[in-house]
């Protein structure tokens, strides 16, 4: 007991070192590599901190917090709606033959087309604020959520369904006390994949064309080549990224906890 | 005794994509109150379909079905319980709370159906086990969960599609002893659907012989001998042996059939 117990935690240590190791090699070699370079075009670690300093004192840009605030929004938006027309979609065409026979081809083949040339189009119709992100994020989110939903309706075993039924459920019970937690990791894995396309759809459409949020901001600070404030801004945003893929991987496995 | 399970010159014929296949053709038989009846036969023979058919899960294309002089009309809870051959228990549920999903559908209480589901563990042999999740149990122990479920509802009738059809020799052994310790305890009505002449024997009060496709009674076997038998005596050997005589003929036309 206490071996294992001490492996435990000696991997509860070693993992978080071995994390911190490659990132620390990782800022050096960048480090060693820009320093030689056009600092105009490569900016070491060294100098991003206090840009990004001056970023969080809200020196550099002092619309920081609007912005993320902004892209924060169509990003939950986007995603809400994404999960709302995914699970309605997915639901529609996995339960009923017909409907899935009618429409699932069409959805496959939708899905093979790389969803950034929609964009252009999403531009055209929703014009160049926050519209078309939501619409681009959606876009992006819409899939896996709908994919996800169909392929958990596929795991979902014949004959717990029919125990259900010798039990007296009626449909609407078998749907919640049997269907859904049947799924529910794959549903839950989904859901976490479309979250991550979301918030890619909603900043790459930011920074395509837009005049605020944070891919406007990147793309300011990227075209006046202030390319230490540029980083700085990346980082915030990979931060805000980061941040909601972890807190979906918590939820994933607490789904997983749950189900087999 | 008044028969609680009638069934009357019952068919049924399915449709496959290599033509119709009559199941079962014109089947009529009834059970009483409190018998543990065998149905026994070669494989696609029809036992069950005509288990289903009693639980409501098949509809028959002609005849009648009667449960406690009433038609069979979907399932029916109130009255009719099923374990399958394979359990079919629910991987995100423990053992207790699998054994409580029939009430749970009944609206039974948090509370009362907590208390039900737990005594029922005991005689079931899983009072251990209460919170184990399914991939933690054997096979035997899972078929336990699937029939501590079914008894959890209380139902007058139990219907035992292959119970323990896919559980080792020796397990099976056991699992029929503990099986008719817990019917001559609850005095439930059982139709039991099996493929081993053991079994059959050791644990019917009456076994129905059935034929290849298209399934139909073939005879019928009274087995008022008390329990535990003793399945080594003159006795079940010679029935063992007319037993296998009326099915060897059976699964000879149905292996000649595939």
């Amino acid at each position: 007991m206490t071996s294992r117990c001490a492996r435990w935690a000696s991997a509860d240590v070693r993992v978080p070192a071995l994390r911190a190791a490659i990132l620390v090699l990782f800022l050096l070699a960048w480090e060693g590599v820009a320093r030689t370079a056009n600092p105009l075009l490569y900016v070491p670690p060294s100098a991003v901190l206090p840009a990004f300093g001056r970023l969080l004192a809200l020196e550099s840009y002092p619309d920081l917090v609007p912005s993320l605030l902004l892209t924060l929004r169509e990003i939950l938006v986007a995603y809400a709606l994404a999960i709302a027309a995914g699970l309605g979609c997915g639901f529609a065409l996995g339960l009923n033959r017909t409907i899935g026979r009618a429409y699932g081809p069409i959805l496959a083949a939708l899905y093979a087309v790389p969803a950034v040339v929609w964009y252009p189009s999403l531009m055209l119709f929703f014009g160049l604020d926050a519209a078309s992100k939501i619409a681009f994020g959606f876009l992006l989110g819409f899939f896996p959520i709908t994919l996800a939903v169909l392929a958990g309706i596929r795991q979902v075993s014949p004959h717990m369904l029919v125990v259900a039924r010798a039990f007296g459920a009626r449909p609407l019970v078998i749907f919640v006390k049997v269907m859904v937690p049947a799924m529910l990791f794959t549903l839950v894995g989904g859901l976490r994949t479309g979250l991550a396309l979301s918030v890619i759809g909603v900043i790459v459409g930011e920074i395509l064309g837009s005049r605020s949020g944070m891919g406007a901001l990147i793309n300011h600070a990227y075209g006046l080549f202030r390319t230490s404030d540029y980083v700085a801004l990346v980082l915030v945003t990979l931060v805000l990224i980061v941040g909601s893929d972890a807190l979906a991987s918590l939820v994933e496995r607490r789904a997983q906890r749950w189900t087999d | 005794m008044s028969d609680l399970i009638v069934v009357e010159s019952v068919s049924k014929r399915y449709v496959t994509s290599s033509g119709p296949i009559e199941a079962l053709h014109d089947v009529s038989l009834s059970v009483g109150a409190g018998e543990f009846c065998t149905l026994i036969g070669p494989s696609g023979c029809g036992k069950s379909t005509l288990l289903g058919m009693l639980g409501g899960l098949v509809t028959a294309d002609t005849g009648r079905l009667l449960v406690d002089g009433r038609p069979v009309n979907g399932p029916d809870p109130g009255r009719v319980a099923t374990v399958f051959q394979d359990a079919g228990l629910f991987p995100w549920r423990t053992a207790l709370e699998n054994v409580e999903f029939g009430l749970e559908l009944q609206g039974v209480p948090r509370e009362r159906r907590r208390a039900v589901a737990t005594e029922l563990l005991g005689p079931l042999g899983l009072r251990d086990f209460a919170e184990k999740y399914p991939r933690e149990l054997s096979g035997g122990l899972r078929q336990r969960v699937a029939i501590g479920r079914a008894l959890a509802i209380d139902t007058q009738i139990i219907l035992m599609d292959e119970p323990f059809g896919a559980l080792d020799e020796q397990t099976r052994l056991l699992m029929g002893e503990w099986l008719l310790d817990i019917w001559r305890r609850t005095r439930k009505t059982v139709v039991f659907v099996t493929h081993s002449l053991h079994e059959a024997l050791a644990l019917s009060t009456r076994v129905m012989v059935m034929t290849a496709r298209p399934g139909r009674i073939k005879r019928v076997l009274e087995l008022p001998m008390p329990y535990p038998r003793a399945m080594e005596s003159a006795e079940m050997v010679a029935l063992r042996a007319t037993l296998w005589s009326g099915i060897r003929d059976e699964s000879l036309r149905a292996m000649g059939e595939r």
